[in-house]
């Protein structure tokens, strides 16, 4: 079993020493698969670690490459992990009792509310908290974040909402000249009205549908460069159904009431009025 | 009760516009009676209130006082939906700049005021092709109006004014856009539609338009100078 993650605490030092064939008998260790990566390390290879630049260097082959789990509150940091077995790691440093946290994987079926305190109740001189409780407080920048992104959302479909409205204004008013010639041509004012409308919700579709490709697509580019950037599977932007449908309603029904008021306002006029100012 | 061959009647027709308070007559007291099959040009210059007449005889405006007959209805009794009706059904307008819809092809245009007058599909698009053939447009029909010649965008509004079969065609300048060749085209399928029994009301300063109409009134200051015939 190995634990982990005590690295944060203690910068280690390491050389690639031997590639392959080490000597079997030194403690084993797991390499996150981002280092191993990096420094062209293989299961089977021998490296030096050393905590402290001047210390003294002790060989450990490499017995496992893993991938470590995305994390949100480690992933921008660039740390890269290496999993000691921990008597290995206490040895290392030479101060166990610096170890300042562990992870406990409980079997399935065991709570881990139960385990925490379970573990309170017989341990000393450190405390469990389930993994849940610690996500909660340090996932309170997200939370912040989160609020933020919303914030600006709403700003943005406010914004969207009366940009929309004036470019289908100015889209009406630019058909002034048809809406004249169809009435005065004997088209009543539902026909044109119900063109307009058709004409706006068409475009309001298409608006709609090229929004979310376009949203795709930024989600996409976003998680490539991000993930990218930090070498991490975690997930950046989410373009979830329940967006889109939210976003497809909202310019919907703007596009639509937006060219239906534009319309109405247009055709409150009569054909020659209409004429005379196109 | 208008005689039975009398297609439009204006009697005493004025129209006053307020501009900037001020009162400017643009017809003063005009009558008129236009019988079928008749081809008429109005002719003046600009001011003499040609446009005007034309807007109140198509029932695109009222009157400030007088009266104007289409078919023996009053056109002051008819509300604004009965009023578009009748434009659909007994009027057909063809404009100096033609006015096609740019979204639709030539037989799309075409079949607009049929579609509105409530023809079934397989009718208008059939009469739709019958005109365009008449306007000389036939293999035009599924070209969109942007892709016509000024010329040939003039012969489907003119093939627009006719699809439903109206009473009275009024025209506004329609050669006032086009260059002397293309503008003769058009004159002469105005002749055409007049041997063929239209009744016409062309506005127009083009002399050579008006003298191939059978009667020339000539306007001015608002009201009818000559109406002449020949």
């Amino acid at each position: 079993m190995y634990l982990s993650p005590v690295i944060r605490t203690f910068s280690l030092l390491i050389q690639l020493v031997a590639q392959s064939g080490g000597d079997p008998r030194s403690p084993g260790i797991a390499v996150e698969a981002r280092l191993a990566g990096r420094w062209g390390i293989s299961v089977g290879d021998t490296i030096a670690i050393a905590a402290e630049a001047a210390g003294p260097a002790q060989q450990r082959v490499v017995e496992a490459i893993y991938r470590g789990r995305a994390d949100p509150a480690t992933a921008l940091r660039g740390e890269l992990a290496v999993r000691f077995h921990l008597a290995d790691l206490a040895n290392l440093l030479g101060a166990p009792d610096r170890v300042d946290r562990i992870g406990v994987a409980v079997r399935p079926g065991i709570g881990p509310d139960s385990a925490a305190a379970r573990i309170n109740q017989i341990g000393f001189g450190f405390r469990a908290y389930p993994s849940a409780t610690i996500a909660s407080e340090s996932s309170q920048t997200f939370l912040v974040v989160s609020r933020f992104h919303q914030a600006i959302g709403f700003i943005a479909i406010v914004a969207s909402a009366v940009f929309l409205l004036c470019i289908m204004l100015l889209k009406v008013e630019e058909r002034r000249l048809d809406a004249a010639v169809m009435r005065m041509i004997g088209l009543a004012r539902r026909t044109v009205f119900l063109a307009f409308l058709l004409e706006a919700t068409l475009l309001a579709s298409v608006g709609a549908a090229l929004g979310a490709a376009l949203a795709y697509l930024a989600t996409v580019l976003t998680n490539l460069f991000y993930q990218r950037k930090f070498e991490t599977t975690l997930v950046f932007a989410h373009l979830t159904p329940d967006i889109v449908l939210l976003a497809a309603a909202l310019s919907l029904v703007l596009g639509i009431g937006a060219g239906a008021l534009a319309a109405a306002r247009l055709l409150g006029a009569t054909p020659l009025a209409l004429w005379r100012r196109a | 009760m208008a005689h039975s061959s009398v297609v439009i009647e204006a009697r005493n027709l004025a129209k006053q516009y307020s501009i900037n308070a001020a009162v400017v007559s643009a017809l003063r007291g005009v009558d008129l009676r236009i019988d079928r099959g008749e081809y008429l040009a109005i002719l003046g210059p600009s001011g003499s209130g040609k446009s005007t007449m034309l807007q109140l005889l198509g029932g695109l405006d009222h009157p400030s006082s007088g009266t104007v007959r289409l078919l023996g209805t009053d056109l002051a009794d008819l509300n604004d939906r009965e009023l578009t009706r009748f434009r659909l059904t007994t009027i057909g307008f063809v404009f100096q700049r033609f006015h096609l819809l740019p979204v639709l092809t030539a037989v799309e245009n075409v079949e607009l005021p049929m579609a509105e007058a409530g023809r079934p599909r397989g009718q208008r698009l059939a009469r739709a092709r019958e005109l365009l053939g008449y306007v000389g447009l036939a293999s035009r029909a599924q070209h969109r109006a942007t892709e016509l010649s000024g010329g040939e965008m003039q012969r489907v509004a003119i093939a627009r004014a006719l699809a439903n079969e109206p009473a009275l065609i009024l025209a506004d300048e329609p050669t006032g856009e086009l260059d002397q060749a293309t503008g003769g085209q058009i004159l002469e399928l105005f002749d055409r539609l007049h041997r063929d029994g239209a009744t016409i009301v062309v506005v127009t300063h083009d002399e050579h338009l008006a003298a191939r109409a059978g009667r020339q009134v000539r306007m001015l200051d608002g009201r009818i100078d000559s109406d002449t015939h020949g």
